[in-house]
C-alpha cells in the first residue's frame, strides 16, 4: 500500500517535472532564438572595393543563420582607430568579429586581449607575428602567388623579355603583410629577367596621390598591387597616359574593371573576394555554434582578367559579386 | 528459452490487486493516448504539409502573375517602340522624332528599363536611349541577345541575365541586366532594312520580386530557371557557381507545372514548378521535407504537453479508482492475515455489496471454526483425561495390594501402632488420590500424598532409603496436577535406590522463580545412561520392570494437557551418581476458577489468563 502511494507520487512529481521542461522549451521556442550576430570591421568600409566581400559575407549570415553588422569606417586606419571600433562592436552586442588588420604596432596585443572575449577572424591581411604563433585564423589570398602570376602575366606579353625595361611598383602600404607578400612575390617572378624597378611608392593618401605619382620619373611598365592603387594607377593613366607606360595590377573593385574595360589596364588579377566573405564568415559562425571548433585559416583563389575576356561568363559572375 | 521469458514476466508481476488494477488501467488509458496522439499528428501533420503546399502554390501563382505582368509590360514597351517609334518613322529624316519617342517611353518606364537600343543588322547603333558614350567596340553582333533576336526572326528573344556591355555612364558601374530582343524592320532613307530592337531590363526588378518572396528562414525556397534549366535567379546564385551548392534546375526546367517528389543531394524535398508564359521560364519553390518537420516542432511539442498532461491525469485518475475498488478487499484481507498471525480481530465488513458479503462469510466461517475447534478441544481434554483418569486408578490395585499385605504382616506381628501409622498414611493417600474427582490440587496436598506415599514404602522397604522435603512454604498454594510427584518417587525407588543398602536417599525440592515452580526429585541411585533418559520421555510403550508401570510420559502428558508445551519434565542423570527429575508448572495460585479452567486445558486457561 506504501510502496503504490509511493509509486504514485514518483510517477506524478515525474510527470509534472516533464511538463515544466516542456513547457520551458515551448516558451523559449516561442520567444524566438536570438541569432549571433558578427560585426565586420574593414578599412574605408563603404569603398566600392569590398562588394564582393560584402556580399560573400551576407550571402554565408543567411546560410548560416547569423545577423552581420558591418562597421562604418572611413579613412585610413590606425591602432588607435581599430581599437575603438572593436571596442564599439563588443559594446554593440557582437558575438564575434571579422577584422581587417591594420600593420601598427601593438595590434597583434590588441587582437590577442579582444579575442580572449569573442571569436576574431582576420581577413585580406594577416598580423605580422601571427605567422608563426597561428593565434588568429585569416581568410586571404594567395598573395605572393598573386605577386608571381601578376609577373608571370606581364612576361607573357613581352614574349618572356623584359629585359632593360624599367617598372615603377605602386602599393598602399608596404608595411602590411598582404601587400609585402604580393610585392615579393612579383619581384620574384621577375628575377633575372633583366627588368629594373625604377620606383616603388607607398603609404600615400588623399590628394597627394595624383602629384606622388607625377613626380616619379618614367618608367615602362608600372605595377599596381592592390585596389587603391590600382584605381590611382588608373585614374592617373586615364589623364595623364603615364608617359606611355603599361599599367598590370590587382584590384577588386568595379573601378579597376573599368579601367581594364577602357583599355588603360593591360591585366587585371582578381582575388576572390566573394569566398573571403563567404568563408570567413562562415567559419566563424561555426566557431560561435560549437565552442570547441578550431577556426581554420582559408586561402582562396584569384582570377586573371584580360580585356578580350572581361565579359566572359565566369568574368562576369566575378562582377555580378562586384556590383552587389 | 521461452520458460525463462516466462518467468521474467511472472518475477515482473504484480501481486497486489490494486497495483494490478492500477497497472490494467494505466496499460490501456496510456496505449488509447499514444494511439489517438500518433493519429492526432500524423493527420495534423499531413493537413500542414498540404497547407504549406497550397500556400506554396497560391504564392507561387502570385509571383507568376507579377512576373508575367512585368515581362507583358517590357513586351509592351518593345512593341510601342517597334510599332509606333521605328515603324512610323524614317531614320535618315526623322532621326529626332525616334528618339523623342524612346525618350518618352523610357523615361516612363525608367524604374525597371535600363536602356532601350536599336542597331542595324551590321551591329551599329542607330539610336539608344539613355543616350550614353558607346563602347568603343562592344561587338554586338556576338553578343547572345543579338544572335538570339536574329535566330527567332519572328518572335521576341529574352535572354539569361547578363552585364550589359554596351555604354559607359561614367559611374564605373556594371549592370545586370536580361535582354529583349527582337528583330525589327526599319527605315532608313526609305529604304527597309532589318535591324535589333534591344530593351535591357534592370536584372534588379525580377530579383526584388523574388526576393520579396525568398524571406523564410526555414529552408524553403524559390528560384527561376529558363527552359533549359539555366538559372536566372537563385537566392545562392553565387554559392552555385562556387560549386559550395547545387540546384537540381535542369532537372525542374523539365517537369510540368504540378508538384513533385525529389531527392537531391540526398534530401527529399517536394518541388513545385510553374511555368512564365511566353519567355517558358520555370519557377521553381523548393520544400524540403525538414521544413515540413520544423514546422510541426510545436505541434509536436504541443501534443507531447497534451499527452504529459493527460497522463497526469490518468495516473491521479487510476490511483482513485484503484484505490477505490481494492481498499475493501484489502482491508479484509489485511484482517484476515492478522486473524491468521494469531490476533483476534473484527474481519472487515463493508465496500461493495459482494465484498461485505465476503465479510460476513468470513466472520461466520472463523467463528464456526473457533467455536469447533473450543469443542474439538474440550473432546480431546475429555478423552485425555479419561485415559489418564483410567491410569490414575491403575495405581490403587496394586500398590493397595503391597500396602495392606505390609499391614497384615504388621498387625500378625502385633506391631499395632505401625500398623496405624500405616493405615492412617493410607487414608491420607487415598483421600488426595480421590480428591473429589478433581484433577488439579495445591502443591501442599500433592507434597501430601508424596509424603504418605514414601512413609508407606518406607514401611514396605524396611528404611533402605530416606527421604527428604525441601519445598519451600511459598509455593504450597500454588496449583498443580495431582499424582506427578508419586510416580516419580515410585520410580526413584524402584529404578535408584532399591538395590541400595540403607545409604539410599530421595530429596524432594520446590522452589518458584520468575512465576515458573520446579518441583524436583534427586535420588543417589545408580542413574541412567543417556540413552536410557532420552526413551524415558519419548517411549510410552516400554514395558516397566518394576511399579505400577504409569511412566513419566504420562506424567509430562498430563502436565501439558493442563499448562501447555512449554511445562513439563525434564531428567538429568548421570550413571553411579543419581537421578534428577524436575518438574516446571506455571506458579498458578489455587482458586476456585483456575481449577476450573485448568482443568479444561490450557487453551481455556491461557484464554481465561489474557482475559
Amino acid at each position: 500500500m506504501k510502496n503504490g502511494k509511493k509509486s504514485f507520487i514518483l510517477i506524478e512529481v515525474i510527470l509534472a517535472a516533464l511538463v515544466i521542461v516542456l513547457s520551458f522549451v515551448m516558451v523559449r521556442g516561442r520567444s524566438g532564438k536570438d541569432f549571433d550576430k558578427i560585426s565586420v570591421i574593414i578599412e574605408n568600409s563603404d569603398d566600392n572595393q569590398w562588394s564582393a566581400l560584402k556580399y560573400g559575407i551576407k550571402m554565408a549570415a543567411k546560410d548560416q543563420g547569423v545577423e552581420v553588422f558591418f562597421s562604418s569606417t572611413a579613412g585610413d586606419f590606425t591602432a588607435g582607430k581599430l581599437k575603438n571600433t572593436i571596442e564599439n562592436e563588443l559594446n554593440n552586442g557582437a558575438d564575434a568579429i571579422i577584422v581587417q588588420p591594420v600593420s601598427a604596432p601593438g595590434i597583434e596585443k590588441l587582437l590577442k586581449k579582444m579575442e580572449k572575449k569573442i571569436p576574431i577572424m582576420l581577413v585580406e591581411n594577416n598580423v605580422e607575428e601571427n605567422k608563426d604563433s597561428c593565434v588568429f585564423s585569416v581568410t586571404q589570398a594567395d598573395n605572393y602567388a598573386m605577386g608571381i602570376a601578376l609577373a608571370e602575366e606581364l612576361l607573357k606579353d613581352y614574349s618572356g623579355n623584359i629585359e632593360g625595361k624599367t617598372l615603377g611598383i605602386i602599393s598602399k602600404s608596404e608595411h602590411s603583410e598582404a601587400a609585402r607578400n604580393r610585392e615579393l612575390g612579383f619581384k620574384d617572378g621577375i628575377k633575372r629577367t633583366g627588368a629594373r624597378v625604377g620606383w616603388s611608392v607607398s603609404d600615400f593618401s588623399g590628394k597627394e596621390k595624383e602629384n606622388f605619382l607625377a613626380n616619379q620619373s618614367k618608367v615602362n611598365i608600372v605595377i599596381a598591387l592592390d585596389d587603391d592603387s590600382l584605381t590611382t594607377a588608373g585614374e592617373y593613366a586615364a589623364s595623364n597616359n603615364f608617359h606611355g607606360a603599361f599599367v598590370y595590377g590587382i584590384g577588386n573593385s568595379t573601378e579597376a574593371i573599368h579601367y581594364l574595360d577602357i583599355g588603360i589596364l593591360e591585366c587585371l588579377l582578381v582575388p576572390d573576394e566573394f569566398s573571403v566573405g563567404y568563408q570567413s564568415l562562415t567559419e566563424i559562425s561555426k566557431r560561435l555554434k560549437c565552442y570547441f571548433y578550431k577556426m581554420q585559416s582559408k586561402m582562396v583563389s584569384y582570377d586573371i582578367i584580360r580585356r578580350e575576356e572581361l565579359f566572359s561568363k565566369e568574368n562576369q559572375e566575378i562582377l555580378f559579386t562586384m556590383s552587389q | 528459452m521461452k520458460n525463462k521469458y516466462f518467468r521474467r514476466l511472472k518475477r515482473l508481476k504484480p501481486r497486489g490487486i490494486q497495483s494490478t488494477i492500477m497497472l490494467a488501467f494505466s496499460v490501456i488509458s496510456f496505449s488509447i493516448m499514444l494511439i489517438l496522439g500518433t493519429v492526432m499528428y500524423i493527420r495534423f501533420s499531413a493537413l500542414s504539409r498540404q497547407e504549406i503546399i497550397q500556400s506554396t502554390q497560391k504564392l507561387m501563382e502570385q509571383t507568376g502573375d507579377n512576373l508575367e505582368d512585368y515581362l507583358l509590360s517590357m513586351r509592351r514597351i518593345s512593341d510601342a517602340v517597334y510599332y509606333n517609334v521605328v515603324k512610323e518613322n524614317d531614320f535618315s529624316s526623322q532621326n529626332k522624332d525616334i528618339q523623342k519617342g524612346m525618350n518618352l517611353l523610357y523615361e516612363a518606364n525608367r524604374d525597371n528599363l535600363r536602356s532601350i537600343a536599336i542597331y542595324n543588322s551590321y551591329g551599329s547603333l542607330i539610336a539608344a536611349e539613355p543616350v550614353a558614350l558607346q563602347k568603343e567596340d562592344p561587338d554586338v553582333t556576338r553578343q547572345e541577345w543579338y544572335k538570339g533576336a536574329m535566330n527567332k526572326m519572328e518572335n521576341m528573344y529574352f535572354s539569361t541575365p547578363h552585364i550589359q556591355n554596351l555604354f559607359y555612364d561614367g559611374t564605373y558601374r556594371y549592370y545586370w541586366v536580361i535582354s529583349l530582343s527582337r528583330v525589327v524592320e526599319i527605315t532608313d532613307n526609305r529604304e527597309s532594312k532589318t535591324g535589333v530592337l534591344l530593351v535591357d531590363m534592370d536584372y534588379s526588378g525580377i530579383s526584388r520580386m523574388l526576393n520579396q518572396i525568398n524571406t523564410l528562414n526555414n529552408g524553403q525556397y524559390y528560384y527561376l530557371c529558363d527552359s533549359n534549366g539555366k538559372i536566372i535567379y537563385h537566392l545562392r546564385q553565387m554559392q552555385i557557381s562556387d560549386g559550395i551548392f547545387s540546384e537540381n534546375s535542369e532537372v525542374a526546367a523539365k517537369y510540368k507545372d504540378g508538384v513533385y517528389d525529389e531527392t537531391f543531394d540526398g534530401e527529399r524535398r517536394k518541388v513545385i514548378v510553374n511555368t512564365i508564359s511566353y519567355t517558358g521560364w520555370k519557377l521553381v519553390g523548393v520544400i524540403p521535407y525538414s521544413t515540413f518537420t520544423d514546422g510541426m516542432i510545436n505541434m509536436r511539442y504541443f501534443i507531447a504537453m497534451i499527452m504529459l498532461l493527460m497522463a497526469m491525469m490518468l495516473v491521479f485518475i487510476n490511483r482513485v479508482v484503484s484505490v477505490r475498488i481494492s481498499r475493501p478487499i484489502l482491508k479484509l484481507n489485511d484482517s484476515v492475515m492478522e486473524y491468521e498471525a494469531g490476533e483476534k480481530p473484527e474481519i472487515y465488513i463493508g465496500g461493495f455489496l459482494e465484498i461485505r458479503h465476503l465479510g460476513y462469510s468470513i466472520q461466520r466461517s472463523y467463528e464456526q471454526i473457533d467455536t469447533l475447534m473450543k469443542k474439538i478441544v474440550l473432546e480431546q481434554n475429555e478423552r485425555r483425561k479419561s485415559e489418564l483418569d483410567a491410569l490414575q486408578s491403575q495405581i490403587n490395585p496394586h500398590f493397595l495390594y503391597n500396602a495392606l499385605d505390609s499391614i497384615t504382616w504388621m498387625v500378625e506381628g502385633e506391631r499395632n501402632d505401625d500398623a496405624v501409622f500405616m493405615i492412617s498414611q493410607l487414608a491420607k493417600l487415598f483421600r488426595i488420590s480421590l480428591s473429589k474427582g478433581r484433577t488439579v490440587i495445591t502443591i501442599k496436598d500433592e507434597l501430601q500424598h508424596a509424603e504418605s506415599y514414601m512413609n508407606i514404602q518406607k514401611v514396605r522397604y524396611k528404611n533402605a532409603f530416606s527421604i527428604i522435603f525441601d519445598v519451600e512454604s511459598s509455593i504450597y498454594s500454588y496449583c498443580t496436577v495431582k499424582l506427578i510427584l508419586q510416580p516419580i518417587l515410585e520410580n526413584a525407588i524402584n529404578y535408584g535406590v532399591s538395590s541400595m543398602d540403607d545409604c539410599g536417599e530421595i530429596k524432594v525440592i520446590g522452589r518458584e522463580e520468575d512465576g515458573i515452580v520446579t518441583l524436583s526429585v534427586e535420588d543417589n541411585g545408580i542413574g541412567m545412561s543417556e540413552e536410557e533418559v532420552s526413551f524415558l520421555l519419548t517411549d510410552s510403550n516400554r514395558v516397566p520392570k518394576h511399579g505400577s508401570g504409569i511412566g513419566l510420559v504420562n506424567v509430562n502428558n498430563r502436565i501439558q494437557i493442563l499448562f501447555g508445551k512449554e511445562y513439563g519434565i525434564s531428567v538429568k542423570s548421570e550413571p553411579d551418581e543419581g537421578t534428577t527429575v524436575s518438574i516446571r508448572i506455571p506458579a498458578v495460585p489455587y482458586t476456585e476458577d483456575n481449577r476450573k479452567s485448568l482443568e479444561k486445558g490450557y487453551i481455556f486457561w491461557q484464554e481465561r489468563k489474557e482475559r
